[in-house]
């Protein structure tokens, strides 16, 4: 592993020689071998230690432990300081020891996976972290690259091979990679084996999207891009084998130059806390200078006369330079204040909500297995303060599943789940789905509920036949069968590739297809079928048809499309037909459903003869290809007879809806972010109920200049005021007779409004003059939905928010397009369980399931911000309490910063008597049941507006501190002052004090803690009480005379306690104390309950939100059937397969049959297909880190 | 490569109280019954608890007599420290006009006089004191050796600056005769420092022991002289040493002195007549502008006659009482509201 990274001088270019490793280690490339760990047995010490120390706290306890070591100023034995640094040192040593483990772990994992290896001419089984540059490597279907390859050759024809970048892109579409002609005939080993090209490339990168180099093989030059390279990280898929090229290995592979180091998040308590202590410092100084100036004036009035008793110190010239070391002394013994405890109790109690997160049996996903993870362990109370979720479409909201779900054949609709009375079933109640035993070719997985569809395809209605007809004929889908029936499909969009299983199973099976041919097996007959044109699917068009010839030589374009391009091109005799198929694609769209119509034309022979042969001439024309050929195509999709509508259902992730509801109630604004396009992702803004029928407007923002960004923005926000200014009113006073008076004005008033922006006016709404205008148009609207954006327009938007608003932001997602959105929000959470795992690998918090969202925030994440801040409370408060009594004893001792407590008194207070009951109180700690923070929403409230810890609540605290040591230095002061015991010996010496005052203040605290500890459970008991008995214990030890006789200097306490805790004197001094300390806190929190209750208030609130949200949960039914919104053609998937298939260049042919292909044309085809892609800019694919430009 | 990592249930958490957050526990809560019913007992608790203190605290007596300034002579001659050797007494006639029934204590009282400072209270040897190594002086700066770097016994500020007044009760029986009033000067301190903290190298022949070592600067004779009658009295375990060692907590202090022998006339305590102090006056207090007094006390179960302790208690109650009513009125008053609110 320590042989992993070696520092090598840049690189200007790469060389790398096929099958000669010898050639290749001249140049000392990195191994495919990752290290992220970060120390190793030897130097994790010394490094973890460097690391340490610059943490300013730390440094600041060194720097106090220095000042202890010199004589003059040290008023406290250096293990006062010590102790707690070394302990916390330990601490913190310890879990990054177990954290680098982890990642050694990990590292390993990866190193060692097995990859094939060609080595002399034999496959051999190598690990990862042993293949090197220039090795050729053979992967199978399903396996993760290894490392950057070129790929050489495949299984598939032409050396194509698809892969899927999820984990780089985070696109879960499958990608075509295609190997150069010359190479991709090198199919078997002998020949590899004979390769020895060299590739001259580009040094490693970190751009994922390009590549240039140049193979020379044979005295010939061959250009390389990135569409010969398959990267690390990349899965191959659907191509049984290919073979690669070592080009970059390990650290320099795309994948690991991109993940950077992740940034160290800091939650805004971290900041508050930062603050506060900075402001203590302050407050600390300024008492060392009080107390200094005090003892300056004293030495000079009396210490000067005292002398005779107490001579200064011989380095003490004058009363001024004796005040200046005094104010060294006082900052010793003053530092508790900020005790270097604080900030290992804070991580102590965050790591324990961590892992109660870790421990959540309702977060653990049942169906994959997978428990919900903290991987950071330092943002827990941040969760409690959650404003603005941004979340990813894909994955995230919904399986990204496709289902096949209702259809609507000829006026009929299908696919409503019916039980046994007859009733539409709700959910969980469904009957036995429909039995597709008759069709051997059926896919096991799919599961249809409506028998009376099958029905219909048995009893042979010839629409419902022609339907799915049309589903298995008109695709791009490739198939693929290993054996006899045994089908694969490889669909370009997982909607394609569910119409298409929808059809196999009710008998209509796509089983082949040529580039002039699909064969369908219609009710177990295979008919084949000339295909004579794909019309392609593009962005604008929004339909695609295919023309074929049936085996009785009837010509019929078959066409699937919007419903809205779709309804204008239909015969006008469908008009009937056209109204109830109207009627069912509102009720799918209202449902959420993805919809599709569908339809076909007859055409007659010379007809198409005639158009074809237009068609030829204007896919021949130089200029203007794509337009002329888009009218061509236009013309012959016209007149169509409609057949019905699919719908099809984006799979939602379980309980999305009621997800975002409850969270929306909890005053949390939730943006979606999405790559997808505009339609898919409103239609998904609909169906998990982001956008309603009920909101006042849905504004679409889609210009592609900055000016007409800026103008839809300005009418989106002129509607939004005028509509509360006209319509305000009267709805206000509606709203008030309706309901009740709690509906803040200002809610009622605005109305509901939601956003939809697309990337590209985003890229505009984004810039510098106009970012704050979007900012203020989207988060005066409910819900914000952002498409078509890039991963780093993710990041940015959630930049703006965190800039401008001062909010925390938590973003959610599961591909790696939404790392730079996770890394970039104060809180990052991944969805796990999904085949990528970058997402994941850069959250702080990860989960199987969208729905775990509620519970990690109201429940995990309320609890953390209500314990942390009652855990911060109470700490500054007992520290400024046992602190400060130095101080009003500095005016009785001369400023001569002698303490009042005993010393081993001051190091166990923080870490023994009194850490415990507060990290238990910070741990264990709730104030109401989690069912209640469920249902109850609002109770998130005052994390959002950071009430519990402020620096308003800070002061209280410090004020209560003050005012106990006050009590606690005076009263014991009064008694004291003139006290003997009851025999006449003395009890007004400094060490009774000195122990009465220690005694009542673990009292006082421990009873305060008490106070605090909202929840009593064992563990609180036992430490509560446990800290007090170990106090009288330790107590009782230090004065004894055991340890007096080993350390007479030491432990100058003996007999101390025995004889002052003795005495009723003191004990009623305790009492007193106590008493005064704690009475005013427990009439001060019972007239608050009664004069402000928030609690009471908040309850009395909820309860009213509860009712509405039962009545909520009705409308959403209702609305649910009643919804007008209409999806658009849904396909995710891009243009340019209908080319593929048509020329043929991925079927599996003999070479004879395709012999006519050159490779000019072949390449070609590739720039035709990548020209495309570029060309439709708005796609995410596009470029990950370039603004887009309209 | 491919093997998903295996999917066994033990990734599911387990189901115990504390991993689910689930443990049993019981809620504090504020409500009315409680809270005012603790503050009514609280101040009936303190009200009695006051009550009692003052009560006992008045059935002490105390005299004190300061005589700083009365024995302004002596007060004056010890100013210049080449004096040391000059003796001084001065004596103080006082009339006691009540007796002082039962144990009468006596004690000097310092004014002014930091006992508490950080370098005086650090300025001792424990190991030299409990008599295991008599040289040790480490911890004794500024007075660890004298001149000729012989180990000062016993060292230290504390040590050297010890109240070597000496103070004599005498009683006048008639106006012409006096007695001198029997004091103890045994179970002046506490057990632990007499038999733990302070001890002897041995019991026989001090001088021998102290060989070596030289006395204190301020002091007239070393430490195996202070009380050669007694030898229990003398050395590290003499009395007044013991306790003027332990350094006070606030710069007025009083420490024991010596208690009344009970016998003969003083059977009953200090019977009401005239007394006089026949005080020896060593320790210079004008110096460093302190003062000091002579205190003569008795006691009861809780000290002295300081009422401090009894008026917080009895202010604390009060003040309670009242707290519980305003918070009773207020309680009731928002109770009534809410109920009107609740059930309109």
């Amino acid at each position: 592993m320590a042989l992993c990274a070696k520092k090598r001088p840049p690189e200007e270019e790469r060389r790398a020689r096929a099958n000669d490793r010898e050639y290749n280690e001249k140049f000392q490339y990195a191994s495919n071998c990752i290290k992220t760990s970060k120390y190793n047995i030897l130097t994790f010490l010394p490094v973890n230690l460097f690391e340490q120390f610059q943490e300013v706290a730390n440094t600041y306890f060194l720097f106090l432990l220095i000042l202890q070591l010199i004589p003059q100023i040290s008023s406290l034995s250096w293990f006062t300081t010590i102790v707690p640094l070394v302990l916390v040192l330990t601490i913190t040593a310890v879990k990054d020891a177990t954290d680098d483990y982890f990642r050694h772990k990990s590292d390993n994992q990866v190193n060692n996976r097995q990859s094939q290896v060609l080595i002399n001419g034999i496959l051999q089984q190598e690990q990862w972290m042993n293949v090197c540059v220039g090795d050729i490597i053979k992967l199978e279907n399903n396996q993760f690259v290894a490392a950057d390859l070129l790929l050489l050759s495949s299984s598939e024809p032409h050396g194509l091979c698809y892969i899927e970048t999820a984990e780089l892109d985070g696109e879960t579409n499958m990608k075509v990679r295609q190997a150069i002609p010359i190479t991709s005939e090198l199919g078997d080993i002998s020949k590899l084996a004979k390769f020895d090209g060299e590739v001259i490339c580009e040094p490693p990168n970190n751009k994922l999207d390009k590549f240039s180099g140049t193979l020379y093989w044979k005295e010939d030059k061959f250009p390389l891009s990135n569409q010969n390279m398959l990267l690390r990280g990349c899965v191959l898929r659907n191509t049984e084998w290919c073979f690669g090229l070592v080009i970059f290995a390990g650290p320099d592979t795309k994948l690991m130059q991109n993940s950077g180091r992740t940034k160290f998040k800091r939650t805004s308590i971290d900041r508050l806390m930062n603050t506060l202590v900075l402001w203590i410092f302050g407050f600390l100084v300024c008492m060392g200078v009080i107390l200094a100036i005090g003892n300056a004036i004293w030495e000079h009035e009396v210490g000067t006369r005292f002398q005779v008793y107490l001579p200064w110190d011989e380095a003490v010239d004058s009363a001024f330079f004796s005040g200046f070391l005094s104010f060294w002394s006082y900052i010793i013994i003053l530092n508790t204040v900020v005790p270097i405890s604080l900030y290992v109790s804070v991580e102590v109690i965050r790591l324990g909500h961590s892992y109660f997160i870790n421990w959540d049996k309702k977060m653990f996903c049942m169906k994959k297995r997978t428990p919900a993870e903290a991987r950071t362990t330092t943002l827990n109370e941040e969760l409690g303060q959650v404003e603005y979720i941004f979340s990813d479409k894909t994955g995230t909201l919904t399986q990204n599943i496709m289902v096949f779900n209702k259809c609507s054949i000829y006026g009929r609709s299908y696919g409503d789940v019916f039980d046994v009375l007859g009733h539409k079933a709700e959910l969980g109640e469904k009957p036995e789905p429909v039995d597709f035993s008759f069709n051997p070719l059926a896919d096991k997985k799919f599961l249809f509920w409506d028998p009376s569809l099958l029905e219909a395809v048995k009893i042979g209605d010839p629409h419902t036949h022609e339907f799915f007809r049309l589903l298995s004929l008109c695709h791009t889908v490739m198939s693929e069968e290993k054996n006899e029936g045994e089908l694969y499909y490889k669909a370009q969009s997982p909607d394609e590739g569910a119409l298409v299983t929808a059809a196999r199973n009710f008998g209509f099976v796509f089983r082949s297809r040529t580039p002039k041919t699909i064969t369908v097996h219609e009710m177990g007959t295979a008919i084949t079928y000339q295909l004579l044109a794909i019309l392609d699917f593009n962005n604008i068009r929004k339909r695609m048809s295919v023309i074929v010839r049936n085996p009785e030589g009837k010509i019929r374009l078959y066409c699937k499309g919007a419903d809205t391009i779709l309804l204008d091109r239909l015969h006008h005799s469908t008009q009937e037909l056209l109204n109830t198929t109207m009627d069912h694609l509102n009720e799918y769209a209202g449902e959420g459903l993805r919809t599709l119509v569908l339809a076909y034309r007859d055409l007659d022979e010379e007809y198409y003869e005639e158009w074809a042969e237009r068609r030829l001439q204007a896919s021949l024309a130089q200029d203007s290809r794509e337009d002329r050929l888009a009218s061509i195509y236009e013309e012959v999709e016209n007149n169509m007879m409609l057949l019905g509508a699919t719908a099809i259902e984006d799979k939602l992730q379980q309980g999305v809806p009621e997800t975002i509801a409850l969270l929306t109630l909890a005053n949390i604004k939730i943006w979606v972010l999405t790559g997808d396009k505009q339609e898919t992702a409103v239609n998904i803004g609909y169906s998990c109920k982001m956008l309603t029928d009920d909101m006042t407007e849905v504004f679409i923002v889609t210009g592609h200049t900055v000016l007409e960004v800026r103008e839809e923005l300005r009418k989106a926000r002129e509607k939004m005021m005028d509509s509360s200014r006209s319509v305000g009113n009267g709805f206000t006073y509606q709203e008030k007779l309706s309901s009740s008076k709690l509906t803040s004005d200002l809610e009622a008033v605005a109305g509901e409004y939601a956003l939809v922006i697309n990337g590209h006016s985003l890229a505009h709404a984004l810039e510098a003059d106009m970012e704050l205008e979007f900012l203020e148009t989207a988060c005066a609207c409910k819900a914000v939905i952002c498409c078509r954006v890039t991963p780093l327009q993710k990041a940015q938007v959630v930049e703006l928010v965190k800039k401008y608003k001062k909010a925390v932001t938590l973003a959610i997602g599961d591909g790696a397009n939404d790392v730079s959105m996770i890394k970039t929000a104060h809180i990052g959470v991944g969805i796990s369980g999904q085949e990528g795992i970058q997402a994941v690998l850069a959250s702080d918090y990860s989960f199987s399931q969208f729905k775990f969202l509620q519970r990690l925030l109201l429940v995990h994440g309320r609890w953390s911000y209500l314990r942390m801040c009652k855990f911060l409370c109470y700490f500054f408060y007992k520290n400024f309490a046992f602190t400060m009594v130095h101080f009003w004893f500095g005016f009785f001792c001369g400023f001569s910063a002698q303490t009042v407590y005993d010393q081993y008194f001051i190091t166990l207070y923080n870490i023994v008597y009194t850490s415990l009951p507060v990290l238990a109180m910070g741990v264990f700690d709730q104030d109401v049941p989690e069912q209640r923070s469920m249902e109850y929403p609002k109770l998130y409230e005052p994390g959002q507006l950071n009430l519990l810890f402020n620096k308003r609540e800070f002061f209280i605290c410090i004020a209560q501190g003050i005012y106990t040591s006050v009590l606690m230095f005076f009263i014991p002061y009064g008694v004291f002052a003139e006290a003997t015991r009851d025999d006449g010996t003395q009890l007004a010496d400094y060490q009774s004090f000195a122990v009465t005052v220690a005694t009542s203040l673990v009292i006082v605290v421990s009873v305060q803690i008490g106070l605090d500890t909202g929840y009593w459970t064992a563990i609180n008991h036992f430490f509560i009480w446990g800290s007090l008995a170990v106090y009288f214990a330790i107590l009782f030890a230090m004065h004894s005379n055991g340890l007096f006789d080993m350390f007479p200097n030491q432990f100058r306490f003996v007999g101390n306690a025995q004889n002052t805790l003795a005495q009723p004197t003191v004990w009623l001094t305790i009492v007193l104390t106590t008493v005064v300390c704690i009475m005013p806190v427990v009439a001060f929190r019972f007239l608050r309950l009664n004069l402000k209750p928030d609690l009471s208030d908040t309850v009395r609130y909820t309860q009213l939100v509860r009712k509405k949200q039962k009545a909520q949960h009705r409308c959403m039914r209702r609305v649910g059937r009643t919804g007008s919104r209409r999806s658009g053609y849904a396909f995710s998937h891009q243009e340019g397969f209908g080319e593929l298939i048509m020329s043929g260049k991925n079927m599996r042919l003999s070479s004879l049959a395709l012999s006519s292909f050159t490779t000019r044309s072949s390449s070609s085809w590739i720039e035709s297909l990548r020209r495309k892609k570029s060309d439709s800019a708005s796609s995410p694919s596009g470029g990950a880190d370039k603004p887009l430009k309209g | 490569m491919e093997e998903t990592p295996p999917h066994c249930l033990s990734r599911l958490p387990d189901n115990s109280a504390l991993k689910q957050q689930e443990l049993p526990a019981h809620q504090l809560y504020f409500t009315a019954t409680r809270v005012l019913s603790a503050f009514f007992t609280m101040g009936i608790f303190c009200l009695c608890m006051g009550i009692i203190l003052i009560v006992s605290a008045r059935s002490t007596q105390e005299i004190e007599i300061n005589y700083t300034r009365t024995c302004a002579n002596c007060a004056k001659l010890r100013e210049t420290a080449s004096n040391f050797d000059k003796e001084c007494t001065c004596s103080i006639p006082f009339y006691l006009s009540e007796k002082m029934m039962g144990n009468v204590y006596m004690y000097y009282k310092l004014h002014g006089f930091h006992q508490n400072l950080y370098r005086y209270i650090q300025s001792r040897s424990n190991r030299q004191l409990m008599g295991k190594d008599v040289k040790a002086v480490e911890d004794c700066s500024p007075f660890k050796t004298s001149n000729s770097n012989t180990p000062i016994v016993p060292c230290g500020a504390i040590a050297n600056s010890m109240f070597n007044d000496t103070i004599i009760l005498s009683y006048n029986i008639n106006s012409s005769a006096q007695i001198k009033v029997p004091m103890l000067k045994s179970g002046l301190t506490w057990w632990t420092d007499k038999y733990i903290k302070f001890q002897n190298p041995s019991f026989k022949n001090l001088a021998d022991e102290f060989r070596g070592t030289t006395k204190p600067p301020n002091w007239p004779n070393p430490i195996y002289e202070l009380d050669e009658k007694d030898p229990r009295n003398n050395g590290f375990l003499n009395e007044d040493f013991i306790v003027w060692m332990p350094g006070a907590a606030f710069p007025t202090f009083k420490k024991l002195y010596g208690r009344l022998n009970q016998t003969h006339h003083f059977k009953e305590g200090l019977p009401a007549g005239n007394y006089s102090f026949n005080i020896t006056y060593n320790f210079p207090v004008t110096r460093f502008q302190g003062e000091k007094s002579v205190v003569l006390s008795t006691l009861t179960w809780c000290g002295g006659n300081s009422l401090f302790l009894g008026l917080a208690y009895t202010v604390t109650g009060a003040v309670t009482w009242l707290a519980s009513f305003a918070m009773m009125a207020i309680h009731t008053m928002l109770k009534s509201k809410k109920r009107s609110f609740f059930h309109q």
